[in-house]
């Protein structure tokens, strides 16, 4: 009864147009940011904030780049994790040899260098689909790896192969602690999330969808295939991108090439096939998942055990981690490819009308 | 005249879909394209908006002539359609689906769209409005917000429609759009094409198997089989000409 949009009346287009049309959405979300840039900074923990919810926000940020690119256009890629090494690398790089540019300029560039690697291996998609296109964007992910392996610019000629980011320094205020970190981080990846869902709601993301539901249909009203094409993936490396430079800087701080392996983009999949392709919101909720779901299963076995008294060894939690994870995306990939966020829209279509259910 | 087609083939490989067509289209006309299985109907279409590209002939439409015809520039030439088999955009609402119908009105960057600036809101608005007034003579009002792929057949044909009308088209090619529909809903379909053709002067050419459709809404119809035009005029003419007669009874050429 809670949950109602009875006596909302919508009564012009622009109020029927608002991100969130309901109003206990509007709340929810108010409180949820609320959470986030003043309750958690406050009370949460050093680690906590470091070392979960920094990642988990800009692991957040990559997966909405990706999603961007796969569940709104279509576009199969496995080059994720390269389009963060772009931005990590280059963001270093731009902050290293210009340093009176500033931080988020920076950051800016690196993404956009980001989107420019992208458009290139974005090419092979104006001819080849699915499977074929997800092989040329692995062709990305190990190219740009060995480049910034090999090519001593990138990395300032360090002899380990390993940077070290700046510190990230805005208008005079050092950003140094773990809770100002976090608030960086949060500040960029919230902003980087509104821009996205107003473009999704936008020309360019019904484009997007046209292309990836029905290509022929998209070209004969108009749509130009190679422009959207491209656009999808400039604009997903570009989130990318800027997923890196936060990666770097408000996270390792330290940075190996090998950090942006092929094992972090697959992560990154994982993680939109368990929130849901195709949703801003299923970009979150699957980074949250997955970023959450080994502490939650460790902390469950340290339960079990003081409970039952049995040991439980550190080997077998992490198997049974693997195997939950592989059982989960087989799960969502079968009976529900449009992940959590489907799920938890579900849930919100059945707490309206209840309790009556017809 | 706003359409006309001279001595169009196409052939697939050794298929000879197209032989020599020529016929035209008169402003603010319901013209059918009739004939058997594989006589070449669907074909005409593709190669009208540029689906296809025919290896001979020329096409003029509003005065420009083509020998081939780009898709995206058939679209922004005010050629619309829809499509035999349903073309919808399965993942996305009816609103959706007939808000990409006017992505060629729409001119505001995607960096508009991303700040949501005054521009790219005022944009959205404006079509809103009038993609809801499409949907209001559509009828379709109670599944605007319906994701196409749960709708029945006949709606999404509807939609489909929605989506070509959107374009605010000259010439609206539609195929087959009353295919597998019931009575109820081939009447709807019937009403809604002539009012488009009447109240916004839409020149119409349809693909109709249904030959009691033909007959009540056309002005004058094609027929066509095996490639071939066999004949053209009005229904009255072509329903009493011999050789659509042998061409539908089936008799060996
Ligand atoms: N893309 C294609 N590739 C190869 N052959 C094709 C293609 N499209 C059509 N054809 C062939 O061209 C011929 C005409 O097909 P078309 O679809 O135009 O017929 P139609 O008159 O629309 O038939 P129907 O009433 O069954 O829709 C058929 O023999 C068909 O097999
Ligand atoms: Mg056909």
């Amino acid at each position: 009864m809670l949950y109602r949009e009875a006596g909302q009346f919508k009564s012009s287009y622009a109020e029927d147009q608002q991100i969130f049309p309901i109003r206990q959405d509007r709340i929810a979300m108010g409180v949820l940011l609320a959470v986030a840039f003043v309750v958690l900074p406050l009370a949460g923990n050093e680690y906590w904030l470091s070392a979960i919810l920094t990642p988990l926000l800009i692991f957040a940020l990559a997966a909405l780049g990706l999603n961007i690119l796969t569940g709104y256009a279509g576009q199969l890629s496995l080059g994720t994790a390269a389009f963060m090494a772009v931005g990590a690398f280059m963001a270093y790089n731009f902050v290293l040899r210009m340093p009176w540019l500033g931080i988020l300029p920076s950051f800016i560039l690196a993404g956009l260098c980001a989107a420019a690697v992208g458009v290139v291996f974005g090419l092979p998609s104006l001819r080849i689909k699915g499977f074929y296109l997800a092989v040329a964007t692995l062709a990305c992910q190990f190219f740009v790896l060995w480049a910034i392996q090999r090519i001593g610019w990138f990395t300032n000629y360090s002899s380990s192969g390993v940077i070290t980011a700046q510190q990230v320094v805005i208008l005079g205020v050092p950003f140094d602690t773990p809770a100002r970190k976090y608030l960086f981080t949060l500040t960029v990846v919230a902003l980087m999330a509104l821009a996205a869902k107003n473009l999704m709601r936008s020309e360019t993301g019904r484009a997007f969808m046209a292309v990836r539901d029905m290509d022929v249909a998209a070209s004969v009203i108009g749509i130009p295939m190679m422009k959207t094409k491209l656009l999808a993936f400039a604009i997903s490396s570009f989130y990318c991108g800027v997923a890196g430079a936060l990666h770097a800087f408000a996270y390792l701080g330290t940075v190996e090439p090998e950090a942006y392996s092929l094992e972090l983009s697959f992560n990154i999949l994982f993680m939109i096939v368990i929130g849901g392709a195709g949703s801003i919101l299923g970009s979150f909720l699957g980074a949250a998942f997955i970023t959450l779901f080994p502490i939650f299963l460790n902390l469950a076995s340290d339960w079990l055990q003081n409970v039952t008294g049995i040991e439980i060894q550190h080997a077998v939690v992490s198997n049974l981690r693997v195997i939950i994870f592989g059982a989960l995306i087989i799960f969502f990939l079968i009976v529900e490819p449009l992940g959590l966020a489907r799920l938890w829209q579900i849930t919100k279509e059945k707490l309206r009308l209840w309790p009556f259910p017809h | 005249m706003i359409l006309s087609v001279e001595n169009v083939s196409l052939a697939f490989g050794g298929v000879r879909a197209l032989q020599e067509v020529s016929f035209d289209v008169q402003e603010h006309e319901v013209r059918a394209i009739i004939g058997p299985n594989g006589a070449g109907k669907s074909s005409m279409l593709n190669v009208l908006n540029g689906v296809y590209h025919p290896q001979t002939g020329k096409i003029r439409f509003r005065g420009e002539e083509f020998t081939d015809m780009e898709s995206h520039r058939a679209a922004a030439m005010g050629i619309a359609r829809t499509f035999q088999n349903i073309a919808l955009f399965k993942g996305m609402t009816v609103l959706d689906n007939i808000m990409t119908g006017r992505n060629l009105k729409m001119r505001c960057s995607f960096l508009h769209q991303a700040l949501w600036l005054g521009p790219a809101k005022r944009e959205e608005l404006e079509h809103r409005r009038a993609v809801e007034e499409i949907i209001d003579f559509l009828e379709i009002q109670h599944i605007r917000k319906t994701p196409v792929g749960r709708l029945p057949y006949g709606l999404q044909k509807r939609v489909e429609l929605g989506r070509a009308l959107a374009a605010e088209p000259k010439l609206l090619l539609l195929d087959e759009p009353m295919a597998g529909m019931n009575l109820e809903e081939k009447q709807d379909m019937c009403r809604f094409i002539l009012d488009v053709n009447e109240q916004f002067g839409t020149t119409i050419v349809l693909i109709e198997h249904d030959m009691g459709v033909v007959m009540d809404i056309s002005n004058r119809v094609v027929v066509l089989d095996y490639g071939r035009k066999i004949a053209d005029g009005t229904p009255e003419e072509v329903r009493n000409n011999q050789r659509v007669i042998d061409a539908y009874l089936g008799v060996a050429h």
